[in-house]
């Protein structure tokens, strides 16, 4: 975890408050703790890792273990997405190295904020990361790509339904634009499938962000 | 099945405890008079003792509860008052019981299946526009700091070509001057009028470039209202005077000190004046007054000129927002000026206005707040 810069902030209370705030259906505790998150100055990625993931993993826990209803589960994701927001100020304005990305969830894939911390996690590291959204048609994908001439296209599914669409996806997007480094993750990968989304051509499968930082980190500069 | 009485039990107990369903006993008067435990948690308190037609809500007193009651089976859409004070839509069944009726209402759980999918779906499209609105404004910022240093680079090189231009023009002008034609002689002093148009336009983009990458430095010195004004007088009263306006200078007399950047806030006055008399014509007055409001200076450079219509007045003080007015005399400017004149009162913290309607003359307002310098 982060060391934070403020004095006095102790990340591990106002990680279990806000964590609390999800599972009440607490808007504004959720938002109070995570401005309070920001304004320690522990950093962005910080906020990521160490709050928003961190939380959004545990909640998804209590959910396996039946602890509590999907539709907790959808508004501790919804109130979580809706204060990433409040990182954007930030987020843009730091130095870019002229890279980007296109980032998106494939069809029939309603999970997005997984796919959404993937283009914050380019942003964070000096590329541009432009977001389509959930259950985006590959037409969509593609127009965008010919729009902003990306360095890389990121493929997010979070549940296993959706591999044979991310297959799909990945060939329609493999044929239209040849070169194009194509990555696929996402939490559907937690229990395999990784080799088979490998088998396709120029494809890479990144099962986590810090996957994601270390290939940004290693190959980032080579695409 | 439901005839056990171990199965009998376990739902009296789920229905009365837990189960999604209001259930509600009424009289044969159609009055509350037992309910379960959910019932007791939604509805208004008093619920019991009043009849079942006054809690649900009937905008056009078009209901007839005894009717749907007497039709049994068929689930009825009504609206209840509830203790939230939100009114929440249910489907009503009724059964006859012994001395009354059995209510039984419950969500339509289709429909608020529906309904939070949907509320998701709007929520992730907004934070996602959120998120492009936020990426979108730090390319446009980013665009705006190259369009800056471009603008930047491009007045710098060019001041000194038309630096060369103007000086070796005026030299032609001085030393073979009495050698030229009257005709060529006005040729040339066309060409330096119009070096000098374009040196003032590279001076104002060079400002704007210099402000807007947030390079504005201020060189903060004490000094009172009267004398930033005085600093600007001379230059002002020439301006008018070769128009035959007549400026009338109203300083406060206040004698409390600010600390701001006098020669950027006298270029400012002198902006407004010199607008204000390219919009008079001979004989009218422009004036330029100071005066302490709270914590702030404000100043004020009024004209009786033709006045801005209110649809010019929003950009106004933007890049090239000029007015369709004309100037009284045909006098070009940059369409700069007031731009410039902004960017420099908000960099003190201050805020610029204008005041006008058509017919009526102008007036330019900008406050400056204090810090503040006591006289000792």
């Amino acid at each position: 975890m982060s060391l934070p810069v403020k004095p006095g902030f102790d990340p591990e209370s106002v990680y279990r408050a806000y964590l609390d705030g999800l599972l009440a259906h607490d808007r504004q505790q959720c938002r109070e703790h995570f401005k309070q998150w920001l304004e320690a100055d522990a950093g962005l990625r910080s906020i990521y890792d160490d709050l928003v993931r961190r939380s959004l993993y545990e909640v998804g826990e209590l959910w396996e273990r039946g602890r509590i209803s999907v539709a907790t589960e959808h508004l501790a994701t919804a109130i979580s997405e809706s204060l990433l927001n409040l990182t954007y100020p930030r987020l843009f304005a730091q130095p870019r190295n002229g890279k980007s990305a296109v980032i998106t969830c494939v069809p029939n894939e309603y999970h997005q904020i997984g796919g959404k911390m993937v283009a914050d996690v380019f942003e964070l590291n000096g590329w541009r990361g432009y977001f389509l959204g959930a259950n985006t048609p590959v037409g969509d994908v593609i127009t965008l790509i010919a729009e902003k001439r990306p360095d890389v296209v990121a493929l997010s599914v979070a549940t296993s339904f959706g591999l044979a669409e991310v297959i799909r996806a990945a060939a329609e997007i493999r044929a239209a634009f040849p070169g194009l480094p194509i990555m696929v993750g996402g939490q559907a990968f937690r229990w395999g499938g990784k080799e088979r989304i490998e088998r396709l051509p120029g494809v890479c499968c990144l099962t986590d962000l810090g996957a994601l930082e270390a290939w940004i980190k290693e190959h980032g500069n080579h695409v | 099945m439901f005839d056990r009485p171990d199965i009998a039990a376990a739902l009296h107990t789920y229905m009365q405890e837990t189960a999604p369903v209001l259930v509600l006993h009424l009289d044969a008067q159609d009055q509350v008079i037992g309910m379960n435990d959910p019932a007791r948690r939604v509805l208004r308190a008093g619920a019991v003792g009043r009849t079942l037609a006054e809690q649900i809500v009937d905008f056009n007193h078009t209901l007839d509860l005894p009717a749907l009651i007497r039709q049994g089976g068929t689930v009825h859409r009504l609206t209840l008052s509830t203790a939230s004070g939100k009114p929440e839509t249910l489907g009503f069944r009724f059964f006859p019981v012994s001395g009354g009726t059995l209510a039984l209402a419950s969500l339509d759980f289709q429909e608020q299946v529906e309904l939070r999918d949907e509320v998701l779906d709007l929520n992730r499209e907004l934070n996602n526009l959120t998120r492009q609105l936020h990426q979108a404004n730090a390319e446009l910022r980013e665009l705006n700091q190259l369009k800056n240093q471009f603008l930047g680079m491009a007045a710098h090189d060019l001041r000194k070509p038309i630096g060369l231009i103007m000086t070796y023009g005026e030299f032609v002008l001085d030393e073979a001057g009495p050698e030229l034609s009257e005709e060529h002689r006005e040729f040339l002093r066309i060409c330096l009028k119009a070096a000098t148009g374009m040196k003032t336009l590279i001076d104002d983009f060079l400002d704007l470039a210099v402000i807007e990458s947030g390079h504005l430095r201020l060189n903060r010195v004490p000094v009172t209202a009267r004398e930033l004004v005085a600093g600007a007088e001379p230059i002002a009263r020439l301006v008018a005077e070769k128009k035959g306006i007549t400026l009338l200078v109203e300083p406060t007399d206040d004698t409390r000190r600010l600390r701001v950047d006098a020669s950027k806030l006298q270029q400012v006055i002198l902006n407004l004046v010199g607008n204000a008399v390219e919009h008079s014509v001979s004989g009218q007055r422009v004036w330029v007054s100071s005066r302490w409001e709270w914590q702030e200076i404000v100043f004020a450079v009024r004209d009786e000129g033709p006045g801005i219509p209110l649809a010019d007045q929003v950009r106004l003080f933007t890049a090239f927002g000029r007015t369709g007015q004309r100037k009284t005399a045909g006098e070009s400017s940059t369409g700069l000026g007031l731009a410039i004149a902004r960017l420099v009162v908000e960099g003190h913290g201050g805020r610029i206005r204008v005041e006008s309607c058509p017919g009526q003359g102008a007036a330019f307002i900008f406050s400056v707040p204090t810090e503040e310098e006591e006289t000792p």
